[in-house]
């Protein structure tokens, strides 16, 4: 569950909720079903979707190195399992500690390129898998967790 | 083709073992903390920290940077053979077969985990011999009475000890800007004891550049 609303339970013998944050909590929960309809799809998805995704990498760069795209694979299924806590949980701080992580490994590695080429493949392939509203609660999250991949200078960590 | 089922281990892919959320594991009614393998984690307060600097002084006076160093030694020891069990067993593979940005990376963030503050490696004087690592945000630099020296001596402890341990010959550290004394972080040269000890010296008269000018006037930026 999001920090935020997490903090709220914090607050029970303080006071009751205020309205906007009843009705932030009564978002989360009514729109939980559809998260974990997502989810699973993801989880029992997972395979077919990535495999289509090295599929289609390895000919888009035949002269790729099997250990680089192995290495961005490897980040890709990791990737998507955070973001999909992430989404089920309604929580970006999972996603900012990934990018925290990853960011500077795919920058030492030099494998940004492969990554930037791998996530729009793998956005593609999830457009064809999930409704507009479905991907209205993942997009946001990847294209968060793709900040890793991209060339400007990566959020400071938390900690 | 790759085969994406052959990229998991036991269907799991290995992330950041050092992640805080998950590492860091407290039992409220215990009062204990633990980390992800279940292994107890020390909690040591400010006070305690700034209790052991104003008690070392006190009994030891000037020795107590030698006490610290040498305790720092042995934590970094025991931190180095801990470190290498636990990535070895998450990521299911022997340290020497893991690349060192890998490893690296892992340190840093163990590092930050244990809120000791954000670690970076400078590698430009490698050539030379000399390993630079500079450390933001350290408790024991903030807790530590503001001086005229350096006084991260703990920390320069177990860096010597875990590089060490790391490059299997025996190496030295030497502090050369401290955050106690306002500088922008901590830094450490990292090298063998005969070539880095002489510049013990030019830390209280050179600033960090002009000692490493010193220790490599060839390799200089």
């Amino acid at each position: 569950m999001s920090p935020h609303l997490a903090t709220l339970f914090d607050e029970a013998e303080h006071r009751y909720l205020k309205p906007e944050e009843l009705k932030q909590m009564s978002q989360y929960v009514g729109s939980l079903p559809e998260r974990i309809v997502i989810y699973r799809t993801l989880r029992n998805r997972e395979l077919e979707v990535m495999q289509a995704v090295t599929h289609q990498l390895q000919l888009a760069l035949p002269q790729a190195g099997q250990v680089e795209l192995e290495r961005s694979l490897r980040q890709a299924l990791l990737m998507l399992r955070h973001c999909a806590m992430a989404m089920l949980l309604n929580d970006e701080t999972i996603i900012q500690e990934y990018v925290s992580w990853v960011g500077p490994t795919a920058r030492i590695f030099n494998t940004l390129s492969l990554d930037i080429l791998l996530c729009r493949l793998l956005n593609q392939q999830l457009a064809q898998l999930f409704s507009s509203q479905q991907l209205a609660y993942l997009t946001p999250l990847l294209q968060l967790a793709q900040q890793a991949f991209s060339a400007a200078p990566l959020p400071p960590a938390n900690h | 083709m790759i085969s994406v089922a052959d990229l998991l281990t036991h269907n799991r892919v290995p992330g950041n073992y050092f992640a805080f959320e998950t590492y860091v594991r407290g039992d409220l009614e215990l009062g204990l903390l633990e980390n992800r393998q279940g292994e107890r984690l020390l909690a040591l307060p400010a006070t305690l920290i700034q209790a052991i600097y104003a008690g070392l002084e006190k009994e030891t006076g000037q020795a107590s940077r030698l006490v610290l160093f040498n305790c720092g030694k042995w934590w970094g020891k025991c931190f180095y053979t801990r470190f290498c069990e636990q990535l070895a067993g998450y990521y299911n593979t022997s340290v020497a077969a893991m690349s060192m940005a890998d490893f690296l990376q892992a340190l840093q963030q163990c590092w930050r985990c244990h809120g000791w503050g954000r670690l970076e490696l400078d590698q430009t004087y490698q050539a030379s011999g000399f390993l630079v690592v500079n450390i933001w945000n350290s408790p024991y630099a903030r807790l530590a009475p503001a001086g005229h020296h350096p006084v991260c001596h703990l920390e320069a402890g177990v860096l010597a000890s875990f590089f060490s341990s790391l490059a299997g010959r025996e190496l030295y550290c030497l502090q050369t800007t401290c955050e106690s004394m306002g500088a922008d972080c901590n830094r450490f040269i990292l090298g063998l004891p005969h070539r880095l000890e002489p510049a013990e010296t030019m830390v209280t008269n050179l600033n960090h550049d002009a000692i490493l000018q010193q220790l490599c006037p060839a390799s200089a930026p």
